[in-house]
């Protein structure tokens, strides 16, 4: 497989106002390539839910997207830290560390990663206390 | 459906001061040989540019009255938008007495088929699985979401337009007689919903006429005598976002970027809490419409005084008669998805070599459309005036 399209973003450190804007330029960029509107609609929640979790519970970080020759949508979210001491309990729904300020928003239930791994055909994730990445990938055709 | 724009545009108004391409949500403007150019097939009708130009190069104007001598029988139907505009009852029977001076046979309200239409707008929303019903009583927004937020075309709700439903019924009323339906509209989108004046068959209104070109008429027409009015009040709340039965799952937003906002969040399914959302472009919604003249903070609490003494209930409708089976649907792209991605990278490496300040003085609204223009071989990168610029400067220097 080789990579017919990348495109790299930065999420900033405690940039709540910018929050989502990496996922609104994913879904546009997506859509105006035209991929069929059920896949949008899993690529735009697993972006966001993955951007916002960057925010509230790691130092920021990087996404890339990638399209490849084979037709599958890659996304990889690699953030510094801290980390996810217990991926097992991070990954069952309902159990959340956010903060009060980010429940405040409105973020933080709980159905973070459970949800991006149920809205993905392939999800992958490793952690340590030097950061978190997390893979996804989606089949267009 | 076909897709038609509104916008007009005067060649010799216009100052080709490219406002109303900068202005344009959809990017539907563009400048060639220095005239405006309307992409059909973008253009949403929301009236942004038309609103923008400050030259009147460009217009949305409805039928002309002369219309009114092809029919043997002529009814008006006036939307609640406008109705909202009066005080009390005394003032809208006045008002419906003047629009009937204009040479019409009958003037009726449609605020009872509004009405019906909004109640199973809930209807839908109430029985839908997770995902919240878009309200789609607005052409504008069709189109957008249509264009914009594919993800959520399934939500949009699949009933027709009121105007449309209210024509039906008289056509039927008046059945074998030849008769003319004609439509006021608040609104630029709306005057796309008729036969006439942009030719599209495919609708029950024949005529749709613009409030602001026939109100100079009707104020000349109004005097002290009346018609006996009385409305809906669910049909008047459809046009007032205000006025709009306020529950904690009904989303209700005004104004062009608020309700892309909403989209967009809902497109990310963090609105899922919510039944319905009912989403105006216009601010204060149809009452603000572009094509209404009074000041829709003051119109908008009107809706007691109209409706106090007394009222008609919603309208009895079949399923037929509301439910809609074509309409929103996009047009397909024949291309494969490679041959997409391979388009696209094409535009991108066009747009790596112009200056990306999207001043839009190339004529188009931003340095990606120009991309996307050089790709097609319809601009050179010697069409960017930036470009240019940057290389006269170097020409001067080196000399």
């Amino acid at each position: 497989m080789s990579t017919v399209l990348r495109k790299e973003y930065v999420v900033v450190r405690d940039d709540y106002a910018g929050a989502g804007k990496v996922s609104s330029d994913v879904k546009s960029t997506l859509s105006s390539i035209g991929i069929p509107s059920p896949v949008l609609r899993r690529i735009a929640v697993a972006c966001y839910e993955s951007e916002i979790n960057m925010l509230i519970h790691a130092y920021g970080g990087d996404i890339i997207l990638e399209i490849g020759d084979d037709g599958v949508i890659h996304m990889t979210f690699s953030d510094p830290g801290p980390g996810i001491p217990d991926i097992e309990k991070a990954m069952t729904p309902g159990w959340s560390t956010a903060s009060d300020k980010a429940r405040e928003m409105g973020f933080g239930a709980g159905m973070g990663l459970p949800n991006i791994k149920r809205v993905s055909d392939e999800f992958d994730i490793t952690s340590s206390p030097e950061g978190t990445t997390i893979q996804l990938s989606f089949k267009v055709t | 459906m076909m897709r038609k724009s509104v916008v007009r545009y005067t060649l010799e108004s216009c100052a080709k001061c490219m406002t109303c391409i900068r202005a344009c949500p959809t990017s539907a403007l563009s400048m060639y040989n220095g005239r405006i150019r309307v992409d059909q097939e973008r253009c949403i009708n929301c009236g942004k540019c038309i609103s923008s130009c400050t030259h009147k190069g460009l217009l949305a104007s409805g039928s002309s009255l002369d219309a009114l001598k092809d029919y043997d029988y002529t009814v008006c139907m006036v939307p609640s938008a406008l109705i909202n505009d009066c005080t009390d009852l005394d003032q809208a029977g006045e008002l419906f007495h003047a629009i009937k001076m204009l040479g019409f046979d009958e003037v009726v309200d449609i605020s009872d088929v509004e009405g019906a239409i909004l109640e199973e707008m809930y209807l839908i929303s109430d029985n839908a699985d997770e995902t919240a019903s878009i309200a789609s009583f607005c052409p504008v927004v069709n189109a957008l979401v249509r264009d914009t937020y594919p993800v959520l075309q399934a939500n949009i709700t699949p009933v027709k337009y009121p105007s449309e439903v209210a024509a039906a019924r008289i056509r039927k009323q008046h059945e074998g007689k030849n008769v003319g339906i004609f439509n006021l509209c608040e609104c630029e989108s709306k005057l796309a919903l008729a036969k006439h004046p942009f030719d599209n068959p495919e609708y029950e209104t024949d005529h749709a006429l613009a409030i602001v070109d026939i109100f100079p008429a009707v104020r000349r027409n109004m005097s002290e005598e009346r018609e006996d009015v009385c409305f809906c009040p669910e049909g008047l709340r459809f046009s007032n976002p205000a006025m709009m039965l306020q529950k904690d799952e009904y989303l209700i937003a005004d104004g062009f970027d608020k309700i892309n906002s909403v989209l967009n969040m809902a497109e990310f399914g963090l609105l899922n809490k919510f039944r319905l959302l009912q989403l105006f472009p216009c601010f204060n919604g149809c009452i603000g419409g572009h094509l209404l003249f009074g000041n829709s903070f003051l119109t908008r609490n009107n809706l007691h005084q109209l409706t106090s003494e007394k009222s008609k209930p919603a309208a009895d409708l079949s399923f037929e008669e509301m439910y809609s089976e074509d309409v929103f649907t996009r047009d397909e792209d024949n291309r494969s998805f490679m041959e997409r991605v391979e388009w696209f990278k094409k535009v991108n490496a066009q747009l790596e070599l112009l200056p990306g300040y999207d001043c839009s003085a190339c004529g188009m609204q931003t340095c990606r459309l120009m991309a996307e223009e050089i790709a097609e071989g319809h601009k050179t990168l010697s069409d960017c005036r930036v470009l240019a610029a940057m290389e006269d400067r170097k020409t001067n220097e080196d000399n």
